[in-house]
C-alpha cells in the first residue's frame, strides 16, 4: 500500500483507457464519425430507423477499442473463456436465424391475395431480379471474388433480411456494407425510382386503370403457402430458412385459428430479432473491414443493382402492358423488386400523378410480394452456385 | 475485366432463367391449386346453404347502400348513424361499402 500513487493510478488509467487506444490507431474513431452519421439518418432523416440505428449503435459498440465484446470463446488450459457479448449476439446472422425469423414476420404481415387474383404478377417479380444478375456482373468487372460479387448482387433484390443471409454465408467481411448499402436504398425507393419509372413508360401506359381484382376464397390463402413451400423448397433446398419462415408466417396470418402466434411474429418478435440484427450487423463494421475502397465500391454497385432490377420490372410491365392489350399498367412492373410495401406505394403515387383516378396499390402488391419470393430464389441460386 | 469470364455470363443468365421458370411454374400451379379449393369449397357452401335457405325479407326501396343489419349495444340510432359516417369520412370509403356488424358502448 505504501507504493500507492494517485497520479500514478490515474496514469495507468488513461492509458489503458479506450482514448489511449485511438491515439495508436485512429481509424476506430473514423467509425465512429461514420456511426454518427447513420444516426443523423436514421433519426434525423428517418432513413429506415429500425435498422439503422441498431446498425449505428453495433457500429459504436464494436469500434469502442479493447471492449472484447466481439471476441470469439476462447480454450485456455482446458477452461473456455467466456465469449464477448456482440459475437454471442451475431451468432444469430452467422447461422442465418435472425433474417429467417424476420421472414417469419414478414410472412404473418403480408397479404398474398393480390398475387393469388393475378399470378401472372410473378413474372414481374421475376423480371426485376434482374439488377441481381448484372450487378453480380458488374462486381467481378470491378474485381470481386464471385462469391463477394454474388452477395453484393442480391442488394439488388431490395431485401435486406435476404441480402443479410446471403452475406453471411457467402461475404461475411462485406456484411456490413451490403446491409448498409440494402437498408439505405430501400429507404431511397421514392427517390431512385420515380425517374426511371417516367423515363420508361409513356404518360398513356401510366393512365392506366387495371381492373378491380377478383375476390380470394380464405381456403385459397391457406393453401398457398403450404404449396409455395412445398415446391419451391423442394426445388431449391437453400432458400428452405427464408420461404419455409415467410410461408410459416403467412400460414400463421391465413388459418385463422393462431392469431397469437400470428400477432407475435409481426409485432414483438420481429422486433426483438431486428435489434439483434441491426447490432449484428453494426459490429461487424470494424474499421480494417469496412474503411476500405470495397465499401465505395459495394455502395455503387448496390445503387445500380436497385436501378437495374426496376428497370427489369418496368421493361417486362411493359411487355404484359402490350400483351395484355393496353389492360396492365407497367408501373405495377417496378413495385417486383421487394421491398413491400414501399414499391407498391411508389407505384400507386406515380400511378395517380398520370391519371388522379388510378388505384394501382393493390395490384402494385402482387409483383411486390412475389419479389420477396424471387429475390429469395435467386439468393438461394447464388448460395447453391457459389457457397461450397 | 477484373474476374469476368465466359461461365460468369453464363452463371447470370442461368440465375435469371431458373427464377424465370420457379415464378413461371408458381404461375401456373395457382390458378390449378384455386381451381381444386374452389372445387371443393362448393359443395360444402352448398351442403351449409341448402337446410337453411329461407325466401329473403323484402329489401325497403329507401335502404340503397346499406347491406345487412347492424347490432347496435346500449347504442341509439342516432349516435350509430355518426360513428358509421365519421368511419366512412376517416377511412375514406363509401358507407355503401362499409359493413358493420355492431356497435357496442363501452
Amino acid at each position: 500500500m505504501s507504493d500507492f500513487s494517485f497520479i500514478g493510478t490515474l496514469q495507468k488509467i488513461l492509458m489503458e483507457s479506450g482514448f489511449a487506444a485511438f491515439a495508436k490507431d485512429p481509424r476506430s474513431l473514423i467509425m465512429i464519425v461514420v456511426a454518427c452519421v447513420l444516426f443523423y439518418l436514421g433519426i434525423g432523416k428517418k432513413f429506415e430507423p429500425l435498422l439503422l440505428v441498431p446498425i449505428a449503435f453495433g457500429i459504436l459498440l464494436a469500434n469502442f477499442p479493447l471492449t472484447g465484446m466481439l471476441n470469439a470463446p476462447v480454450v485456455v488450459d482446458g477452461a473456455t473463456k467466456s465469449p464477448g457479448f456482440l459475437w454471442v449476439i451475431y451468432q444469430g446472422v452467422q447461422h442465418a436465424i435472425y433474417p429467417s425469423i424476420i421472414f417469419l414476420g414478414i410472412g404473418a404481415m403480408t397479404d398474398f391475395g393480390p398475387l393469388i387474383a393475378r399470378p401472372s404478377s410473378l413474372l414481374l417479380g421475376a423480371a426485376a431480379q434482374l439488377g441481381i444478375f448484372t450487378a453480380f456482373l458488374l462486381a467481378l468487372a470491378l474485381g470481386f471474388d464471385p462469391n463477394v460479387a454474388a452477395a453484393i448482387g442480391v442488394i439488388g433484390g431490395a431485401d435486406g433480411p435476404t441480402a443479410i443471409l446471403t452475406a453471411s454465408k457467402l461475404a461475411e467481411d462485406y456484411l456490413p456494407a451490403i446491409a448498409i448499402a440494402a437498408y439505405s436504398y430501400m429507404a431511397l425507393i421514392p427517390l431512385i425510382q420515380p425517374p426511371l419509372m417516367r423515363l420508361l413508360t409513356t404518360q398513356k401506359e401510366r393512365e392506366v386503370k387495371m381492373t378491380q381484382l377478383r375476390v380470394v376464397t380464405k381456403a385459397e390463402k391457406i393453401v398457398f403457402p403450404i404449396a409455395v413451400a412445398i415446391f419451391v423448397i423442394l426445388l431449391l433446398p437453400d432458400t428452405a430458412p427464408l420461404i419455409g419462415m415467410l410461408m410459416l408466417g403467412n400460414l400463421f396470418r391465413e388459418c385463422g385459428v393462431v392469431d397469437r402466434l400470428s400477432d407475435t411474429a409481426q409485432n414483438a418478435l420481429i422486433n426483438i430479432v431486428t435489434i439483434f440484427l441491426g447490432l449484428s450487423v453494426g459490429c461487424k463494421a470494424v474499421a480494417e473491414n469496412f474503411l476500405t475502397v470495397e465499401t465505395i465500391k459495394i455502395i455503387i454497385l448496390g445503387l445500380l443493382a436497385f436501378m437495374l432490377s426496376t428497370v427489369g420490372g418496368l421493361i417486362f410491365g411493359k411487355i404484359m402492358y402490350k400483351l395484355s392489350g393496353g389492360k396492365i399498367n407497367p408501373l405495377i412492373g417496378s413495385a417486383g423488386v421487394s421491398a413491400v410495401p414501399m414499391a407498391a406505394r411508389v407505384s400507386q403515387v406515380e400511378g395517380q400523378k398520370a391519371n388522379p383516378a388510378n388505384f394501382l396499390l393493390m395490384h402494385a402488391m402482387g409483383p411486390n410480394v412475389a419479389g420477396v419470393i424471387g429475390s429469395a430464389v435467386a439468393a438461394g441460386f447464388m448460395i447453391k452456385v457459389f457457397g461450397g | 475485366m477484373g474476374n469476368l469470364t465466359a461461365s460468369s455470363f453464363l452463371v447470370a443468365l442461368s440465375g435469371i432463367v431458373i427464377v424465370f421458370i420457379m415464378l413461371a411454374v408458381l404461375c401456373l400451379m395457382i390458378p390449378l391449386i384455386s381451381k381444386v379449393v374452389l372445387a371443393f369449397e362448393k359443395p360444402q357452401i352448398n351442403n351449409r346453404v341448402a337446410p337453411t335457405t329461407r325466401p329473403k325479407p323484402e329489401q325497403k326501396p329507401n335502404a340503397t347502400g346499406v347491406s345487412g343489419e347492424v347490432a347496435l349495444i346500449d347504442v341509439d340510432e342516432k349516435t350509430a348513424a355518426c360513428i358509421m359516417a365519421i368511419v366512412s369520412h376517416e377511412t375514406g370509403i363509401p358507407l355503401s361499402e362499409l359493413i358493420f356488424k355492431s356497435i357496442k358502448a363501452i
